[in-house]
This record gives structure tokens, C-alpha cells and sequence, in this order.
């Protein structure tokens, strides 16, 4: 028998309100793999983590670690028997230096003293020891969020993880990062520590694991060895069917469609002078998906606030269906038909605190359909948000329920939702399944579709090279702040083609470019 | 004129603006203790009146300044006990709960002083004690330095040792890094084990306790009585040191050292022609700029991001 360091039997966890988390699952982690645990949002693979990890308290099932039944008390018996934990949100405190974050709680000591010397000592050696690159006296509101997560990791080395839980940690990285997180990673397991990986990514997934759980509706759906599974296959596990992964046969042509969206020579400059948009044009019109590929960081997220009014833009003009918006208010911009989907859907997405129904009539509230001269029409409003909660699908009870208790894709999906209410002419669809899992990107991407479909027009933006190729029409590439290539069509257009215009080995002519404009 | 300019500069002065600070800094560490462990104590106020008021009833009723202090000390806890049985275990807000606090103790001190004395005034009626100033040997014996810093009373003293205890409990010790990571992210200290409720018990009460001394620094030696409202909004002021200190604890003091300044202006200038009006704002006016000062701090720290 392999050396098995934690298993899960029959784990069952149901919540006091009756919500079936976890039924039944059964995971066994050998010492010293990379085991990923791969599910929708929604289908209990956090909660799993939080029985593991003494959060949460299993119903019945049993965990057995290092061949021991055992019933952790809380998270610091979990902590103390060798089982740490990286959270999607870090649990970091920015004023306090790397060194401080990470003896935090387990502090070495001279007399009743901290030794402050002995801590920056003992965490400097273990970075070391694991090949981290950090400086433990900064302060970690000076890092990156790459170092973050490292301080994160190295917490838990700190105390003697041998089982590393990591919840979503490529969420938050980019490509490079995440290569730089692995190589780690399979360091770690060479060193004969046992991590979990949790992740939506499923090529990564792939990539990185020696073995692969699946759960789906909080059951377990078999592990399978990495090498011996598909991505399509994995697909299939997680939510239950088959995915498309060409939308084309959705695609349907628009007759004489009208300009949306005409931007001219735009450029912006940051509050230190620093040019991020350097003289950008590009139009859309009805019923197409332009999208905008990058490595992140390139000016897209600066050009998308410059448009919508996040951020003032310095030169060029933007016009949304021949309306000059430069000084529009933002309601203004919204009346002529803009609507906007934003990258991160907590800080400028939603109201966390707000139900879904405030939250899906915060843009159309004014109107005379919601309310009238002196009152909200409660009664309409109530059932215009059911119906949007039915018509995207939203996994809830009740619209009164406050948007932050919901998971990441039925946020994306309120957001969205809102977003598709007002009937736009222009929808900005920034990153919009970022960190969402493949079932509910699957279902925005269609309702994209089904936008463009309508006759409107479409500007995305994402990281996501798989997401911009299949739902673009047309496609700029930006590298610096500039557009460098333009396409009119996707067809035999290749990933690692688009790849060398993104890192700026290649670019297109200014003729080429130029066709990004209708005239 | 040029005279009272020259009592400023006299040994003198620095006395009184020891003798009218260390109330001020007693509010502050109060403040101080419990914000940077996520529990803003908005009672201060409040908690300096009971401490008052206690102190001189239970010297009179034992008959010992000591004993007094020991009651003092005993309330402090109480209403510590209170505020953390509200914020922590019924999940109330602490502002809410510091308001309550506040308009109680000014009230409720009132009733205690009728039922006591009879009067709504003053405990000039009960034998309370006062404790003891201290002159310390060979330290008074010098010039200057003797008049200024000797001859103060017992709890002057005590407010020095204490403030030094504090800096070395917050800045050296892994309890001090564990009570600020509570107020800075309390998930997170929880993350690491720390158990959040237990630190900020334990701030509470070092918070209540102080805040009780300087109301006991006011009724059983600044004055051997106590009187309704006798606190004057020190315990406010103390608030407002701690917010422009912002965690940090020698601007704290520092604060509170500019702040009992200008308490000792009002005190020197009493004595003159001045309207007593117009001189008694002058430490709200020093709190008003402080203020001011912090906005336009975070307003550049926020541009900054």
C-alpha cells in the first residue's frame, strides 16, 4: 500500500439551514503528490477544505491522517499537526513587515520579548531554503500580489506544513507568475510535502497534478490520474455534460448593422506622466465582438477606463453611437447606450452588502418602468429581478439574499444581468468570467453571443487568450499601450501566432492597424 | 503682557502642564490600547467620570485613599466587562455602546452623588481621601529640573510608568504584534490562531482601567472632591490625540503633550484680564487643527494610492 497521509470517508456535511455541501466523498492524498480538486463554484470543494482544515465540522465521515482517526479541535490543531492553508483572500496584514506576517501568532521570543532579529534570522533561512526571492523586512503592503502569495506559503512552511492546501492561487497571477508558483510547487513535492491544489483553471490543473478529485453537486466524481485524463473529459466530469468549445454555430449575421462604438486616437497618461495608451483607434459596430488581446498590464484596463469614464482620457475622441462622451456623466453615458461589465466584479462589479434585487436595478432604478415620482414600485421591481434571476440563471433562494453570500459566478451573473438590463447598444465586457468556473463562463459567453446576436456591439477585454479567440469577430492585440495588430477575422489565426504580437517580437503595418477603424 | 510671556518659559508652567496633562494622557492610552486592537473605545469620557466618582466614594467609605484607588481599578474592569459583554459576545457596535456608556455615566453619576450626598453638586461632603504627592529624593534637590518633575501626585507617576509599559507591551512583545494584527485584520490573527476575542478582552481592560486612573487623577488629587462634569471633555480629547496618532504611539503622546500645552496656556492666561470664554477654547481649538492636520494627511495618503 502507498503511503497514504490524509484521507476522507464517506464525508457528508450538511448545513443547519439544510444545504447539502458535501455527500459522501471519499479522497485519499498520497505523501508527496500534487492532488487537485477541481469543481464549480458552488459544488463544496471549499467546504471540503474547511472540514479538512477544522473551519467546519463534517456531519458524519471520517478523516484519517497519517493512518490516525483524528477530529481536530479548530484550525490551530490542524495548524499544529502539520496542515496549512493558503486562502484565496490573503490573510496578510499590510503594515506589518513579511518577517512579522510570518511568525505572527507563533513569535520567537527572547525573555518576554519579541526577538525581531531571530525572526527576520529563521524567515530569511527559510526562504532561502525553499528558493523564494523576498526581502522579509519589507512591509507586505509593498509587494506584489505574487510576493503576497508567497509570504502565504511561507507562513505555513514556517509551521511545518506537510500537507499545503492552496486555494485558487493562479486566480490572482499571471501566466509568468503561475510557471514561477509550479516550478515551486513541484519543488515542495520533491521535498515530500503533499499539496491540494484548488483551481478552475483546468490546463493548469492538468499541467501541474499528479492526480485529479473531482466534485461535483458536493459529490465526489472519482480521482483519476492526471496523465490519464482529458481536459474535455474533466470538463464533462465537472459539470455534467458536454461543453462546446466553439461558439460559431451560435453566430448570426446582422443586417445593416449601425457604428457603436468609434474611438479616435485615444491616449492617456497616468497621474506620474507615464503614457498607458498611446493613440489607440478602433470602432465597432453592431453585432460583432472586437476583442482586445494583452499580457496584462499593456494599457487595456487603462484604455477601458479612459472609455468609461473611470479615468480621463487626454486626447482623442470617443463616440457611442455618434455621441461625442467626453464629458458625459456617467448616467449620461449609460442613456447613450454604454454598459459596462468591470474586471473585478466586488470593487466596482457590485454591492456586496446589497441584495440582488438592489444590486440589478442600481442602473435602471430611474427609470419610469421602477419608480415612480415619489416611490419605488416594489412590486415591479421584485419581479423585474426575478425575472433576470431566472433568465441567467442566478443559484439562489430568494432576491432578497445579499449578493457577497452568493459564489463568484452567480456574482458574475447578477452583474451581468444588470448590465444586460438596460438594454444597452455598447456592452464593455472586461475579464468577464474571471475566476468563474466553466460552467457559468460557458453561460455568459453565450449570452454574449446572444448580445451580439441582438444587433449590439461588443468591446471584451481578457487575459484569457481560449475566451478572446473564440468569442471575437474581429481582434486588436495591445503590447505597451499600442495597438500592434489588428484582425478582421479569427479564422486560422493561431494562439502561439497572436503570442508574438502580445510579447511585441512582431507587429503589424499602420495600414494593417488602421483597418481597425470603419471609416 | 511681556510678564506672562515670561511665565511660560518658568519651571513653574512646565509643572502645571504636567499637572493638567496627565489626564489627557491617561484618555489617550486609553483610546490608544483599545483602537490599535480593533475595539475603539468611544466611552473614555464616561469610564473617567465613574473612575472619578468611585474613587473619592469608595476612600470615603473605607476610610483609605488606597483602598479608593483599588475600587477605581474595580470599575474600571466592570465596565470593561460590560463593553466587551456587548461588542463581543451580542455582537453590538462599539460606538453604540460607547454612546450609551457615556450619556449613563454622566447621568447616573448625578443620581449616585444625590443618593449619597444629597446634593447634585459636589462629594465636598464625604470624607473622601487624596492620595499622596511624591517628592523624589535627590531628583527635587536639583534646580529647575527638581521643580518641574518632583511634587507631583502618586498618579503622575504611575501615568509615566505606564505609558512606558505600553510602548514596551505594543512595540516589543509578541503580545503587543498580536493585539495590533486584531485591529488590522482580525481573519487574518484568527488565521494564524490567535485568539481575537482573548486579546481584545484583555485591551478592553487595560482601556478601562486607565481611562478609570485618569478620572481617579482628577477627583483624589488634581481636586479632593469630585463634581458633576468635572472630566470636561478630556476623555474627547484623548480620543482626538489617539486618532492623529493613528497607531502610532509616540505621536500619540506627542499629540497629548501639545494638547496639555495648551491646557496649561488656558490655565496661565486665567489669570488674566482675558475673557474666560474666549481663553477656555483654546485646547479645542488645538484639537479642531489637529484634526484638520489628520484629514489633510489621509486625503494625500489617498491620492498617493
Amino acid at each position: 500500500m502507498e503511503d497514504i497521509i490524509l484521507k476522507l470517508e464517506n464525508i457528508t456535511k450538511i448545513y443547519p439551514n439544510g444545504t447539502v455541501a458535501n455527500k459522501d466523498i471519499n479522497i485519499e492524498l498520497k505523501k508527496g503528490e500534487i492532488h487537485s480538486i477541481v469543481g464549480e463554484n458552488g459544488a463544496g470543494k471549499s467546504t471540503l477544505m474547511k472540514i479538512i482544515f477544522a473551519i467546519e465540522k463534517q456531519t458524519t465521515g471520517k478523516i484519517y491522517y497519517k493512518g490516525e482517526e483524528i477530529n481536530f479541535a479548530n484550525s490551530m490543531d490542524a495548524i499544529a499537526n502539520g496542515i496549512g492553508m493558503v486562502h484565496q483572500h490573503f490573510m496578510l496584514i499590510p503594515s506589518f513587515t513579511v518577517a512579522e506576517n510570518i511568525v505572527l501568532g507563533a513569535e520567537p521570543k527572547k525573555g518576554a520579548f519579541i526577538d525581531k532579529k531571530e525572526a527576520v534570522r529563521v524567515t530569511q533561512e527559510l526562504a532561502k531554503k525553499y528558493n523564494f526571492d523576498i526581502d522579509v523586512t519589507q512591509k507586505v503592503s509593498e509587494l506584489n500580489v505574487s510576493a503576497k502569495q508567497k509570504v502565504e506559503i511561507l507562513k505555513t512552511l514556517y509551521r511545518d506544513a506537510e500537507v499545503i492546501i492552496l486555494d485558487e492561487p493562479t486566480a490572482v497571477l499571471t501566466p509568468q507568475e503561475t510557471e514561477q508558483l509550479f516550478e515551486q510547487l513541484l519543488q515542495f513535492k520533491q521535498m515530500g510535502h503533499t499539496i491540494v491544489f484548488i483551481s478552475h483553471k483546468l490546463n493548469e490543473v492538468k499541467q501541474i497534478s499528479d492526480r485529479i478529485s473531482v466534485i461535483r453537486l458536493g459529490e465526489s466524481k472519482g480521482t483519476h490520474e492526471a496523465k490519464d485524463v482529458t481536459i474535455e473529459k474533466l470538463t464533462e466530469l465537472i459539470i455534467g455534460r458536454k461543453l462546446e468549445t466553439s461558439y460559431d454555430e451560435y453566430r448570426k449575421p446582422v443586417e445593416h448593422p449601425e457604428m457603436i462604438l468609434d474611438v479616435r486616437n485615444l491616449s492617456f497618461k497616468d497621474s506620474a506622466g507615464v503614457p498607458k495608451v498611446k493613440n489607440a483607434s478602433f470602432s465597432i459596430k453592431g453585432g460583432e465582438i472586437l476583442g482586445i488581446a494583452g499580457v496584462q498590464g499593456n494599457g487595456q484596463e487603462e484604455l477601458i477606463k479612459a472609455i468609461t469614464g473611470l479615468l480621463p482620457f487626454q486626447e482623442g475622441t470617443v463616440k457611442v453611437c455618434g455621441q461625442e462622451i467626453q464629458k458625459m456623466t456617467i448616467m449620461q453615458k449609460r442613456n447613450a447606450g454604454m454598459s459596462y461589465i468591470p474586471e473585478d466584479r466586488m470593487i466596482d462589479g457590485c454591492a456586496a452588502g446589497a441584495s440582488i434585487q438592489d444590486n440589478m436595478i442600481s442602473t435602471t432604478y430611474t427609470k419610469n418602468t421602477l419608480s415612480g415620482k415619489l416611490f419605488l414600485k416594489g412590486k415591479t421591481i421584485r419581479k423585474t429581478s426575478q425575472d433576470l434571476i431566472e433568465r441567467f440563471a442566478v443559484k439562489t433562494n430568494s432576491e432578497k439574499e445579499k449578493v457577497g453570500a452568493l459564489s463568484g459566478g452567480n456574482i458574475q451573473k447578477v452583474v451581468v444581468a444588470r448590465e444586460w438590463s438596460t438594454d444597452p447598444k455598447l456592452m464593455i465586457a472586461e475579464q468577464p468570467t474571471r475566476g468563474i468556473d466553466v460552467g457559468s463562463a460557458n453561460y455568459i459567453h453565450k449570452e454574449l453571443i446572444e448580445m451580439r446576436n441582438q444587433g449590439k456591439g461588443i468591446l471584451l477585454v481578457s487575459a484569457d487568450l481560449n475566451e478572446v479567440m473564440a468569442l471575437s469577430d474581429r481582434l486588436i492585440v495591445m503590447d505597451d499601450g499600442k495597438i500592434v495588430a489588428y484582425f478582421d477575422s479569427l479564422k486560422g489565426v493561431t494562439e502561439s501566432q497572436l503570442g508574438l504580437y502580445m510579447l511585441g517580437v512582431e507587429h503589424h503595418s499602420e495600414e494593417e492597424i488602421r483597418r481597425a477603424c470603419y471609416e | 503682557m511681556a510678564n506672562i510671556m515670561d511665565s511660560f518659559l518658568s519651571a513653574t508652567f512646565l509643572f502645571i502642564v504636567i499637572r493638567v496633562g496627565v489626564p489627557l494622557l491617561y484618555a489617550s492610552m486609553s483610546a490608544y490600547v483599545a483602537s490599535i486592537a480593533g475595539i475603539p473605545n468611544i466611552a473614555v469620557e464616561g469610564i473617567m467620570i465613574f473612575g472619578a466618582l468611585f474613587g473619592v466614594y469608595f476612600s470615603a467609605i473605607t476610610g483609605s485613599a488606597w483602598l479608593g484607588l483599588l475600587g477605581v481599578i474595580l470599575i474600571g474592569v466592570v465596565m470593561a466587562l460590560v463593553m466587551a459583554f456587548f461588542t463581543m459576545k451580542m455582537n453590538a457596535s462599539p460606538i453604540m455602546i460607547g454612546i450609551a456608556l457615556n450619556l449613563f455615566a454622566t447621568d447616573f453619576s448625578v443620581w449616585l452623588l444625590m443618593l449619597w450626598t444629597g446634593t447634585k453638586g459636589t462629594t465636598a461632603t464625604l470624607p473622601s481621601k487624596v492620595l499622596p504627592t511624591v517628592n523624589i529624593p535627590v531628583i527635587k534637590d536639583i534646580p529647575i529640573l527638581g521643580e518641574i518633575i518632583s511634587g507631583h501626585y502618586f498618579l503622575t507617576y504611575v501615568c509615566i510608568a505606564l505609558a512606558v509599559f505600553i510602548y514596551i507591551l505594543v512595540y516589543k512583545t509578541p503580545f503587543g504584534l498580536r493585539m495590533k494584527a486584531c485591529g488590522l485584520d482580525e481573519h487574518a490573527a484568527e488565521s494564524v490562531g490567535i485568539k481575537v476575542n482573548k486579546v481584545r478582552l484583555i485591551a478592553i481592560i487595560m482601556s478601562a482601567v486607565l481611562a478609570a486612573l485618569g478620572g481617579a487623577y482628577l477627583s483624589m488629587g488634581y481636586m479632593s472632591i469630585f463634581s458633576s462634569n468635572m472630566t470636561a471633555s478630556r476623555g474627547w480629547t484623548g480620543i482626538a490625540a489617539n486618532a492623529v496618532g493613528g497607531g502610532n504611539f509616540l505621536i500619540v503622546v506627542l499629540t497629548t503633550v501639545v494638547f496639555s500645552f495648551a491646557q496649561g496656556v488656558v490655565n496661565r492666561l486665567a489669570l488674566t484680564a482675558l475673557p474666560s470664554e474666549l481663553v477656555n477654547i483654546i485646547p479645542y481649538v488645538c484639537v479642531m487643527l489637529a484634526m484638520i492636520f489628520l484629514s489633510i494627511k489621509e486625503m494625500k495618503k489617498n491620492k498617493a494610492n
